[in-house]
């Protein structure tokens, strides 16, 4: 497997989950990006501990750090998200003034 | 895994395709629920990608977590909202839609041109003798228990006392 293909689908990951997140209306939806953008680190972390560390494997270690963070974020986000539903009736980004008093 | 090339090139090509077009649809598909069972296609060929690339532990906890969990979640999420207001202004297509294709696409071409210039393989062989004279029999897993327990013994009790706050905090959230 060649490094700079990887590297090339990785960086296509990012960029594209970089766009969805900015252009998304829908919170779920942004939420989805943001573990397109998680991956594509991940992808690039196991890549490189493949290629240059293959004795300590600290890329493989790191992105299973990653991989419990998205987690903890994929708890949080629903919560947050369904709390707002609940008292909004809506999930659009550009409408949530919850704080506005 | 160490496949005869041929098997291994189609493989790679199959997944890759299946993850940029899966990552299109997860941007581009009008209906959340479509987009989130293509995210779930995306986390599966990523999965495999890594059992390509001989980490499998990693490949184990991606179908485990990601697949088996945030995804799930994330679908549930979808469901839980109402579904008719997801069709309401998605096919405008805005200035700002088409200044951020813009910028994710400059920011796209600058990574893959920087991407062959920089000489990947002298770092390769800087660090290859090193590594054959130190190589052993025990497999990935059991390395990375051994340095999950003794080196990263730290970082690793603080993300479970991370992830148990945070499941707590969701449970709080959700349920007032």
């Amino acid at each position: 497997m060649m490094l700079e293909h990887v590297l090339v689908l990785s960086a296509y990951l990012f960029s594209i989950g970089i766009y969805g997140l900015i252009t998304s209306r829908n919170m779920v939806r942004a939420l989805m990006c943001l573990e397109l953008i998680l991956n594509s680190v991940n992808i690039n972390f196991v890549t490189f501990s493949g290629f240059f560390d293959n004795r300590q494997l600290r890329g493989d270690i790191f992105s299973i750090f990653v991989i419990a963070i998205a987690a903890a974020e994929a708890a949080i986000g629903p919560a947050i998200v369904s709390s707002i539903y609940r008292n909004r009736k809506s999930t659009r980004i550009n409408q949530s003034n919850l704080l506005n008093k | 895994m160490d496949l005869p090339g041929p098997i291994h090139d189609f493989l790679l090509v199959f997944l890759g395709s299946g993850l940029i077009l899966g990552s299109l649809g997860v941007v581009l598909l009008p209906n959340p629920i479509y987009s989130a069972f293509s995210l779930g296609l995306v986390l599966f060929c990523i999965s495999l990608f890594y059992i390509l690339s001989n980490s499998y532990f990693v490949a184990a906890a991606q179908l485990l977590i990601y697949v088996g969990a945030i995804n799930v979640l994330i679908i549930f999420a979808v469901m839980f909202m109402n579904g008719s207001e997801y069709y309401k202004d998605f096919h405008l297509w805005t200035v700002g839609d088409g200044v951020t294709s813009m910028v994710c696409t400059s920011l796209f071409i600058s990574l893959i041109t920087t991407i062959p210039d920089t000489s990947w393989y002298g770092i390769i062989w800087t660090t290859k003798p090193n590594q054959i004279i130190e190589q052993d029999l025990i497999s990935n897993s059991q390395q990375i228990g051994i340095h999950l327990s003794t080196d990263f013994f730290l970082p690793f009790e603080l993300i479970s006392i991370i992830l148990l706050v945070a499941l707590i905090g969701a449970i709080a959230i959700a349920r007032q």
